[in-house]
């Protein structure tokens, strides 16, 4: 359970294919900055399915990967690509 | 309904978290118990898959109000693709939260019921979760003098007691918990 093992994309990938009909088409991009933002693009039909109502999922999501960043010591944002 | 293959939705439930654990680096160790025994002042919500965490980041979890610990319930319970109706089915629990969340929902209750009671107006909580919702309902059922409506939309829905007979006249209302 070390901070070398943490690998956030991976994370938001592995959850965004559960959350999908189609998940070959679940991608995650890392873009490094002083926040590093990890871009989430999924099939348009899907695009409900990661936001949820009233964008339930998507601010579960923002919280779970704004938690890895607490630990990571670092500044996590997630963006999902419409 | 039950869940159709519990074992199954606790095994993709134990994939999800192993991943939060290990990928989100959080220092955390879960229990996931099929069909978990509970004691009987929880009769109205029956879990039927319980994961209770421990470990240094519990605290992590439970800020906010349990923010996080909510949120890596919802999407296990997005993942299974439970209905709506069946996410109670789903509970994730941290140093006993939910119980005493429950507590004092129960407790929140009793203390508007005696208002409305005494003051013969509505009284309006702050807006809460539809499960939290159905917990303040549940605990006023069986008052005979009184009822419960859920109003607004999103969320804004808040839960809302009124005496059993209220006729409306304005917006006589009062915010609580949480």
């Amino acid at each position: 359970m070390g901070e070398q093992s943490v690998d956030v994309r991976a994370l938001i990938e592995q959850i965004a294919k559960a959350l999908v009909d189609a998940p070959e088409e679940v991608s995650v991009e890392q873009i490094e900055g002083e926040t590093t933002v990890f871009e989430l693009t999924v099939a348009p039909d899907d695009l409900g399915k990661v936001i949820g109502r009233q964008g339930r999922v998507a601010r579960a999501l923002r919280a779970l990967v704004g938690a890895a960043g607490i630990r990571a010591h670092k500044r996590f944002g997630l963006e999902i690509i419409e | 309904m039950p869940i159709p293959d519990k074992i199954a939705a606790a095994n993709k439930i134990n994939d999800f978290l192993r991943g939060v654990v290990t990928q989100g680096g959080l220092h955390l160790k879960y229990r996931i118990t099929v069909d978990p025994p509970l004691p009987d002042e929880r009769d109205w919500e029956r879990p039927e898959i319980l994961v209770e965490f421990a470990g240094p980041d519990s605290t992590l979890l439970l800020e906010r109000g349990g923010e996080l610990l909510r949120a890596v319930e919802l999407l296990a319970i997005e993942m299974l693709r439970l209905p709506g109706n069946e996410h109670e089915k789903i509970c994730f629990d941290c140093m006993n939260q939910r119980k005493l969340r429950l507590e004092e929902l129960r407790m929140a209750a009793t203390v508007a019921a005696e208002r409305v009671r005494q003051t013969g107006s509505p009284y309006e909580f702050a807006p809460m979760s539809s499960r939290e919702r159905r917990i303040v309902h549940l605990a006023l059922r069986d008052q005979a003098d009184l009822h419960t409506e859920s109003q607004g939309e999103g969320g804004r829905r808040c839960l809302v007691v009124y005496p059993k007979d209220y006729k409306p006249a304005g917006r006589p209302m009062r915010k609580t918990i949480p």
